[in-house]
């Protein structure tokens, strides 16, 4: 009996179980209806996509198709075929992420092939008009630590495999481009080659400096003739006497074996051509910083030499031979978006009303152009596939409404200074409004009429710095660019990921106060640092470049204005010496030393320090080091510094459990997560998690990870934390999320202060499994913080994906009989919903970074994407609860409330007759 | 029976563990080819879906693509284990795990995260067909009938229409009349009417309107 009823109350217990679950998928399902998605109709309506293709390396002019276009390869590992005419993308190939593109040829043979990658390296030939693969093959590398030296040549549909071997000969290596057939192999005898000789290749001939005095050598070598001997030339037949090293050899681009020597220290540049089977100099001087370009047009060899002096461009063409000018091929044009560009392909037909020459041009800016006879076609703004910084801006007040904010910013308060102000402005409107009218009024504003704020602060002003040094303001209904300007000779701060700093001193909000955005980057030249300060709405500099004379370590944005409601940035020097920028701001500055602190990670030593200031004075400031850590003991390097973001608002102070009562967030703004990644015992991959306070120093929490490696993706925000990693053990990407609770009882109610808190936060932590590779993770943002987060993240697969904070809750509960309001029970595997993909089929490749922004709406949050391609679009976290839903029936409602009213006064007179017949009765 | 299915799970992970080691500890320098064949979603094989279609293994660190015909190749992966993914921004592909042992041999089983020892084998050359289109859009409601009938403003507007139209044709009946008025009698002896109260209380004078009002209400 007792077997039996244990059974019933079995089953009954797992009835519940059931149910519970059941309600469990109901609650979960009610959640996934909740969860933003688009309408099909909605396509591209406050979304935007560009696609790019990075900086180019390798290009043709693919004249043998029907349809004519452009080839190109790019140091971002992309092939892509552009339009001749508008320069659009016709297709576009994304490469391996580390397969860098060696060389690219065979258009002109009506087949394209590419060599990629390192060892060994990959060779695809590619069919010209569709952009399909045709066949794919790995060349087998012998000398697997020379692929630096291996030059590749691509003609008649043969792919030469070039290998200098020092002090015997150069390895030639012949395979059928389209099947990787090995046809054979000759060895050119070349003793003179050892590992300084400095080789290019001119093919057929590669052509070697050998030496660097006045006795210097060119050797020019037959790669496809083992019988002939090698030909040498000597620099003072090139320059004749008098010629100073060092010399610097180059292959000029274009079909023809033409090689261009530097001497005077790049001053002047002489070309030697192998005409025939000779090799002739051509006596004459070329200027040093001239690029150069070789082009046959009618079997007649003609040079382009390229030159940008004060935003003119010239393009001289001369004979080769013979150094006769050819007025009639060369170019002067000035433009602005061309910044002392390279002729990267050429061609010129000859057509019934003579020679046309296109030319695509290459800037210093990574910009692309086409040339066509003195005009320019399009031009192609390919610095943005490589943005290290993005800020979101608001855009200004419409002159109108900037007019009424001028007549309430001022600070007395005299009832009759203040009317007459009403009166003034007042008429002063009705003037505008009568000038408008009449249309006679002169346009007072020189900014365009539609780059004001909207209503609901959804329209803004993105400010990209790539890594060209070229800044563009970008606007984002439309991703029109707006505007754009160069800052030649700067750079990122570390070479590798080449990061700027992007400050917004002062927003647009403060008129008559014009916004202003601070650069903070390196000179090229020196290392040193550098601040440009801008206008972002305009583009205008305001104080320029300013040149600081001192390496910059470390740098904070001021929290407190000066008088104009400018925020200051404090720098710390290499020196550890504290500057203020601008000096405007040493007062407000000196003013917080008390409660100011920096802190420094060096990535080489492992060391961290924490900085204070409250050693200055009100005429200096001082930095005084308060901690110093050391975290990366034995082959850990620190990979990623992660602190919240600055503009962040906590709304809710805790989380309300089932018992009614609230665990207390621990929010502390000075927690700062630092990763560091290497290998630990035994070999194997693993990944430390610090969390650490900066200002006192304290450890906060640490974990380690083992057997998991990289890429590590952070999102820190609030009290939580979110990562990204790979497990090697299981295989897969996992997502691990971190959360801090002060406990029950809130320490300090209004303020936090690291260096009273004492207590240790309790950290609830769980790991999920994720079922993509993470590119890139942020979180969303709003004004207040009322609304939840989210977590945006960019797969793998080109999808951006918009995952709720809710997900990856820690205290998702493993058991489910522990139950609490809004909290999904756990389950290991995160599943991806399509409508959660915010891009749909607008996949973006290579995404470097996810920008976000509050807008006016604290339901939404603009998204801006950048990578490869340029993504744009706002999403609303908990669903638009501040304005009414777009597609909401205006109609109906007006229809029923007419409806009511009409109907109410007719009962209100049959209501009456009836009482009047009834009264009658 | 608990304790042995532990011991069990155990032994299953240490297995497991002991594998992926060995697979780890081979160090051999041959590379190889991963082959495959994409195909198209049969309603929309349109043109050009090879270009926007590429397959990548392990998130983005090889990639292959798709000749006219969908077939693949992925070149120079080292011996290990590969998930390998079909990326179309339009057509669901399943995943699938392939793994090279040092000796050069292939296996491909199906993708499973949660148990990652668990092996169903998928034939190897690769066979990769969608499994659905991408559902990235809600379906906007369509206008129903019966939506806007049961619209809680429409039904706001017909109940009154229709309290006011059918209820004075049930009035007229008489026995029911009657009954209402004892109903009615009932009602207002058990409580004042709140309205009629306010009324007077607020405003002595029109007292007569409101009587109007009231016997209006008693004829209903």
């Amino acid at each position: 009996m007792a077997p039996f009823a244990w059974t019933i109350r079995g089953n009954v217990n797992r009835f519940f179980v059931d149910a519970q679950i059941l309600q469990y998928l109901i609650v979960l399902a009610g959640l996934f209806n909740l969860s933003l998605c688009l309408y099909e109709d909605q396509v591209g309506k406050f979304d935007w996509r560009q696609n790019y293709v990075g900086k180019i390396t390798f290009a043709s002019f693919d004249t043998v198709s029907t349809a004519k276009k452009i080839i190109v390869a790019t140091e971002e590992n992309v092939i892509a075929a552009f339009n001749l005419k508008s320069g659009q993308i016709i297709w576009r190939r994304v490469l391996e992420k580390g397969g860098h593109i060696r060389t690219l040829g065979g258009v002109a043979d009506g087949d394209l092939i590419s060599v990629s990658g390192g060892v060994p390296a990959i060779v695809r030939a590619w069919d010209l008009a569709t952009g399909h693969i045709l066949n794919e093959w790995p060349i087998a590398e012998q000398n697997t630590d020379r692929i630096k030296d291996v030059k590749w040549h691509i003609k008649d549909g043969t792919l030469h495999h070039i290998l200098p071997i020092y002090n015997s000969g150069v390895e030639v290596t012949s395979y059928d481009s389209k099947t990787g057939e090995k046809l054979k192999t000759r060895r050119v005898s070349a003793p003179f080659i050892s590992q300084e000789t400095e080789c290019v290749l001119a093919a057929p001939y590669l052509a070697c400096l050998k030496g660097d005095s006045s006795l210097a050598l060119v050797l020019l070598v037959h790669l496809f003739d083992t019988n002939a001997q090698p030909q040498s030339v000597t620099i003072n037949t090139i320059f004749g006497a008098g010629a100073q090293g060092p010399y610097k050899l180059e292959s000029v681009l274009g079909e023809e074996p033409v090689i261009s020597i530097n001497a005077d220290n790049d001053q002047r540049k002489r070309i030697l051509a192998v005409i025939g089977e000779l090799p002739i100099p051509i006596q004459r001087d070329i200027a040093g910083d001239a690029t150069l370009y070789v082009v046959s047009i009618d079997n007649e060899k003609v040079l382009l030499e390229t030159t940008y002096k004060n935003g003119k461009i010239e393009i001289a063409a001369t004979d080769l031979s013979s150094s006769a000018p050819l007025p009639d091929l060369s170019v002067t044009l000035t433009h602005t978006s061309l910044q002392s560009p390279t002729i990267m392909a050429s061609v010129c037909p000859r057509q019934t009303k003579g020679i046309t020459c296109r030319h695509l041009l290459s800037s210093q800016d990574h910009s692309i152009s086409l040339l066509q006879h003195n005009k320019l076609v399009w031009t192609r703004e390919e610095a943005l596939a490589s943005i290290v910084a993005v800020e979101i801006i608001e855009l200004p007040m419409s002159d109108r409404d900037q007019a009424i904010e001028t007549e309430f910013d001022q600070k007395e308060r005299d009832v009759l200074s203040m009317f007459l102000r009403r009166i003034t402005s007042q008429i002063n409107q009705a003037k505008a409004f009568f000038q408008t009218i009449l249309d006679l009024g002169p346009q007072q504003s020189n900014q365009r009429i539609d780059l004001v704020r909207d209503k609901f602060g959804l329209h803004k002003m993105i400010i990209a710095v790539t890594s060209a040094g070229k800044l563009y303001g970008i606007e984002t209904r439309k991703g029109e660019i707006i505007w754009q300007l160069r800052l030649p000779n700067i750079r990122g701060f570390t070479k590798l990921s080449n990061t700027m700093i992007l400050y917004v001193q002062r927003g647009s909000r403060h008129f008559p106060h014009p916004p202003q955005c601070a650069l903070l980057a390196e000179d090229k030249e020196t290392g040193e640092g550098v601040v440009y300060t801008f206008n972002p709405i305009t583009g205008q500099p305001l104080d320029g470049l300013v040149k600081l004379g001192y390496k910059i370590k470390q740098s904070m944005l001021l929290h407190v204005t000066t008088d104009d409601f400018l925020r200051g940035i404090l720098i710390l020097d290499a020196r550890n010496k504290v500057h203020v920028y601008p000096d405007s701001a040493i007062a407000v500055a000196a003013s917080l030393g008390k409660s100011t602190y920096l802190f420094t990670a060096d990535q080489t030593t492992g060391i961290l320090s924490g900085f204070s200031l409250s050693y200055s004075t009100t005429q200096e400031l001082i930095a005084h080091k308060v901690w110093e850590l050391l975290l990366s003991p034995r082959n850990q390097k620190i990979t990623q510094v992660v602190a919240k973001n600055p503009i962040e608002r906590v709304h809710s102070q805790g989380r309300v459990l089932s018992d009614r009562s609230v665990l207390y967030k621990y929010i502390n703004p000075n927690l700062v997560a630092v990763v560091t990644e290497g290998i630990g015992h035994a070999h194997k991959n693993t990944l430390n998690l610090y969390l650490l306070d900066v200002v006192s120093g304290a450890m906060i929490f640490s974990i380690t990870h083992k057997r998991v490696r990289g890429p590590i993706h952070i999102v820190h925000s609030e009290n939580w934390l979110v990562y990204g990693y790979f497990n090697e053990k299981g295989r897969r990407t996992e997502i691990a999320t971190l959360e801090l609770y002060e406990g029950k009882i809130q320490s300090n109610t209004t303020v936090f202060s690291s260096l009273a808190t004492t207590k240790l936060p309790i950290v609830e932590r769980q790991a999920f499994i994720f079922p993509a590779s993470i590119e890139y993770m942020q979180e969303t943002i709003t004004e207040k913080g009322i609304t939840s987060k989210h977590i945006i993240v960019a797969l793998a697969n080109g999808g951006i994906l918009e995952l709720p904070w809710m997900m990856v809750d820690p205290r998702r509960p493993t058991n489910p009989e522990m139950r609490e309001e809004g909290v999904i029970p756990y389950m290991p595997e995160i599943p991806i919903h399509m409508d959660a993909i915010i891009n749909y089929n607008q996949s973006v490749s290579r995404v470097m970074g996810i920008h976000t922004s509050p807008s006016g709406l604290e339901s939404t949050c603009l998204v801006f994407v950048h990578g490869l391609d340029l993504f744009y679009t706002r999403v609303a976290p908990s669903k638009t609860f501040d304005v009414l839903k777009e597609d909401f029936d205006y109609y109906l409602i007006v229809i029923v409330l007419a409806a009511l009213l009409i109907s109410s006064y007719i009962t209100k007179k049959l209501a009456s007759q009836k009482a009047q017949k009834q009264a009658w009765k | 029976m608990k304790k042995i299915l532990y011991l069990f799970l155990i032994f299953v992970n240490l297995c497991g563990q002991y594998v992926i080691a060995e697979h780890e500890e081979d160090a051999s320098t041959d590379l190889y080819v991963i082959e495959g064949k994409v195909f198209p979603w049969d309603n929309a094989a349109s043109s050009g879906w090879q270009l926007m279609t590429h397959v990548m293994a392990n998130g983005g660190e090889h990639y292959g693509f798709l000749r006219e015909d969908g077939t693949f190749i992925i070149s120079n992966v080292p011996s290990g284990s590969y998930m390998v993914e079909v990326v179309n921004p339009n057509y669901v592909y399943e995943p699938v795990r392939v793994e090279i042992n040092s000796k050069g041999k292939f296996r491909a089983r199906k993708v499973n995260l949660i148990q990652t020892s668990q092996v169903i084998q998928v034939p190897y050359p690769l066979k990769m067909r969608p499994l659905a289109p991408f559902r990235y859009f809600q379906v906007r409601e369509q206008w129903r009938m019966t939506d806007f009938l049961f619209n809680p403003m429409v039904l706001m507007m017909v109940l009154p229409l229709l309290l006011i139209m059918v209820l004075p044709k049930i009035m007229n009946d008489p026995e029911t009349r009657k009954e209402m008025e004892q109903l009615n009698n009932l009602t207002i002896y058990n409580m004042p009417e709140m309205s009629e109260v306010i009324t007077s209380f607020l405003s002595g004078g029109e007292k007569q309107k409101s009587k109007a009002v009231k016997a209006a209400k008693k004829r209903q």
